[in-house]
């Protein structure tokens, strides 16, 4: 069966990580995406590829960029230039979806607002993600990765007992706001298709992250009582923590929702004691005695490999699972049989693998189909095949510097 | 105004936190979100507080109201021979099924995956679990907390020379359930097209093990182990968390924005230092420039240099804490918040639409009490009759 997308065709105007993760999405799931990139400013995470100096080719071999764009078209194009945007406004009739994630004032400036988008084509779907919105008095403050979270509310709930807020690992507000993105576009499309009208899509990167915390915000309507940082652990269950297994940082979660679920830890490391000792025999008990009880596991968690932990408890019913990393990930069994891991090709980076898509679709397998496009790599498909321009047209627009056959890398060294 | 999922009706069942935020998402967005909880006192989402109302807390605690926004409710042990009768039949009424829950149970309800193609065609069904429905894993235990241990974030999060940290809240499920709703759409759209429906498998592991930043990508192309390690609170001078008067502030200053944000910090002195002018010198020069924004940060507050950062156009935000979101003038200039009423709850404040559509916009309405569309549902969508539901409710299936 045909993929959920095919057939649809969207403009990718954006850069980094939460757009592209958009469109990674979309484009795993059938659409043809056409990421424009500007030869002045290419995308940023060319430049993030570890390739050492004098690589030729450097900004086609970063995995970085090559993971989150692969099943996409990629042409360069400077929409400064007023025959950049002309160029571009003849693409947009032959696409359902323009995507961008400039800040917030920068569309308009191009003059490629939606209200200009909508006299090319009536139906277009319009999607902008700015890190605030695209109005209130703080939507032209500067907001990255971090920043996102930070703002969303996000980080004054992590952190260590008693410890300052802390950050997530990666910048997390991206891939969250590029998921809803990705969702948002699919009902633009959903909502055209039964009323024949495009519209504008607005996401703020900040509050979207907001509603994935959206019972703390609540809870903290109804009790006025601002959350405590809890480290690892649980407002109720307990055990619920990290605790240190055999071998240098090497570490094990485990959490019990209920009573069950702990007595069958006791039998498992072989502590009945535990399960009939007064501080531990019930939920609540367990949980006002965390710091006992969090001890006593650890001495037999630091004795036990926590692969053998995690095969051990979650196996037979109690939640846990090692603190792997990404190099751990790779060559993880679970991962490998689920074919999670697909070998690609790419013409200056070679072969390696990559993630899979991650919906996966009994009757209708996503696969990666393309490869990321090297800079400029389907300029011809877009501007002769798709827009109709001759080649010497197009031979114009390279000579004025509109569109490119190499990218210029300096502004982000 | 017209929503964007008019028409499309959802049956939710397991009641957890991700297959809830994947139907809330939905519900919010205009389909008719059918959520099935066990009769009694519904499952675990209502079970955490804190609860407005002490007397009524299966109705009022926090994770239920958020999650269940704008659904209805119905009651049904779908474990019971008649349970798994009538979810078949709303089943025949459904767009899609969604479902947070054990491994192999709608095979285990007489739903599997062959009968489900042969009774209902075009249903699309979402199965959102934390390791997905095939592989070694596939029935191990697992929370929130485990699922973001093997998925790969929570060995990135955290002080290197501590335990890794989980994240706020409930990430790895709020994650897997937003991905779940992504997939779903895709899946009716599809399913609106061709006629077939399909099943989609979502794994929390995997979501996240996709979005590890740079480390995995780059691991797996290069084998370059140096990415990903726990870095803290500060990953290089100018990205990372200062403690200020009052606060926290975040820094994230790309090489572009380091004269936005060195006029932030000492003016025009500090634009035109030459120790920190290139990216290079700032490499070199680390440790002074680390001291230089703890010793800003700590004589600010975190409003004022978020007002002076905003004006400057320098990459500098607080750290809002939930106070904080309810103040926000940001916010409130966009109308955020949704204020609802509810019977047993009262008035509260709920985080509102996750994206802006201009001409189907998000609509948020109060969660449903615990089996409160069990008439409109079993009545008006299956045909039963008053008897047939006091039957049920006797017998303890609804």
């Amino acid at each position: 069966m045909k993929l959920p997308l095919e057939g649809i065709r969207i403009a990718d105007l954006t850069a980094v990580w939460a757009g592209p993760y958009a469109t990674r999405l979309l484009g795993d799931l059938g659409a043809e995406v056409i990421k424009v990139e500007s030869p002045q400013h290419p995308d940023l995470l060319r430049a993030l590829g570890f390739q050492p100096a004098g690589t030729p080719n450097a900004w086609n071999r970063a995995a970085y960029f090559n993971h989150n764009n692969r099943n996409k078209f990629g042409c360069a194009l400077d929409l400064a230039s007023d025959a950049g945007r002309e160029t571009f406004l003849k693409l947009v009739p032959k696409c359902d979806i323009v995507i961008e994630n400039f800040r917030a004032d920068v569309l308009d400036t191009l003059r490629l607002g939606y209200e200009e988008l909508k006299k090319v084509r009536e139906d277009i779907i319009l999607i902008s993600m700015p890190g605030h919105g695209k109005d209130g008095p703080e939507r032209d403050y500067v907001a990255y990765g971090t920043n996102v979270e930070q703002l969303a509310g996000l980080v004054s709930l992590s952190g260590y007992l008693d410890g300052p807020p802390q950050k997530s690992g990666i910048s997390y507000g991206d891939p969250v706001a590029g998921t809803i993105a990705a969702g948002a576009a699919i009902m633009g499309l959903m909502a055209r298709k039964r009323t024949g009208k495009g519209q504008y899509i607005e996401l703020s990167q900040r509050e979207g992250l907001t509603s994935l915390i959206g019972e703390q915000v609540l809870g903290y309507d109804i009790s006025g009582q601002i959350p405590e940082r809890l480290g690892n652990r649980h407002p109720f269950y307990a055990p619920h923590g990290c605790y240190p297994a055999a071998g240098d940082d090497r570490w094990i979660t485990i959490a019990c929702r209920d009573d069950d679920e702990f007595q069958v830890l006791c039998t498992l490391i072989d502590r009945p004691d535990l399960a009939i000792d007064d501080r531990f025999a019930t939920s609540p008990a367990r949980h006002a005695n965390q710091d006992a009880l969090d001890r006593e596991i650890s001495v037999w968690t630091r004795q036990h490999d926590r692969e053998e932990i995690f095969e051990l408890l979650a196996q037979n019913g109690v939640p846990a699972a090692p603190v792997w990393n990404y190099a751990d990930l790779y060559s993880n069994e679970h991962l490998r049989a689920r074919g999670f891991f697909e070998q690609v090709w790419h013409r200056d980076a070679g072969t390696w693998e990559m993630e899979h898509p991650v919906y996966r679709f009994t009757e209708r397998p996503a696969r990666i189909r393309m490869n990321a496009p090297a800079f400029a790599e389907h300029n011809d498909y877009v501007f002769r095949d798709l827009i109709g321009l001759s080649a010497e047209e197009v031979a114009q627009l390279e000579e004025a510097g509109v569109t490119a056959r190499i990218p210029n890398m300096s502004s982000h060294q | 105004m017209d929503s964007a999922l008019a028409g499309i009706r959802v049956i939710e069942l397991g009641q957890d936190i991700a297959g809830g935020y994947c139907g809330k998402l939905l519900a919010g967005y205009g389909a008719e979100v059918i959520t099935v909880e066990a009769p009694g006192g519904g499952g675990r989402v209502r079970r955490e507080g804190p609860f407005a109302n002490e007397a009524a807390p299966g109705e009022t605690g926090a994770m239920h109201l958020y999650l269940d926004t704008g659904k209805q409710s119905i009651t049904l042990d779908v474990e019971s021979v008649t349970g798994t009768t009538l979810l078949a039949r709303l089943l025949e009424h459904a767009d899609a099924l969604v479902v947070d829950g054990p491994h192999l149970w709608l095979d285990d309800l007489g739903l599997d995956y062959e009968s489900r193609r042969e009774q209902f065609p075009k249903l699309v069904t979402t199965l959102v679990s934390t390791f997905g429905q095939s592989g070694p894993y596939a029935d191990y235990s697992s929370t929130n907390l485990t699922a973001f241990a093997a998925g790969g974030q929570m060995a990135m999060t955290g002080e290197p020379d501590r335990e890794p940290l989980k994240n706020g809240g409930y990430q790895s499920e709020y994650q897997a359930g937003l991905n779940a709703f992504t997939a779903t759409l895709a899946g009716l759209w599809a399913a609106d097209d061709t006629g077939d429906g399909d099943e989609i498998d979502i794994a929390a592991m995997e979501v996240m093990a996709a979005t590890l930043e740079a480390s995995l990508n780059t691991y797996c192309y290069l084998q370059l182990s140096a990415l990903g390690k726990r870095r803290g609170n500060i990953m290089s001078s100018v990205i990372g968390l200062y403690p200020c008067e009052d606060g926290y502030l975040g820094v994230h200053a790309m090489p572009r924005n380091w004269p936005a944000l060195a006029r932030l910090i000492g003016g025009d002195e500090m634009a035109n230092d030459e120790r920190f002018q290139s990216q290079a010198a700032r490499l070199q020069n680390e440790d002074e420039l680390r001291a230089t924004l703890y010793a800003w940060a700590g004589e600010t507050t975190k409003r004022e240099a978020y007002a002076q950062a905003g004006k400057l156009r320098a990459p500098v935000a607080y750290v809002h804490d939930m106070q904080d979101l309810y103040d926000s003038p940001q916010l409130a200039a966009r109308d955020y918040f949704d204020t609802l009423e509810h019977p047993l709850a009262g008035t509260l404040r709920y985080p509102g639409a996750p994206a802006g559509m201009s001409e189907t916009p998000w609509e948020s309405k109060r969660a449903p009490l615990l089996g409160e569309h069990n008439a409109a549902v079993y009545k008006g969508l299956l045909g039963l009759t008053d008897a047939d539901l006091a039957v049920l409710r006797g017998e303890g299936v609804i």
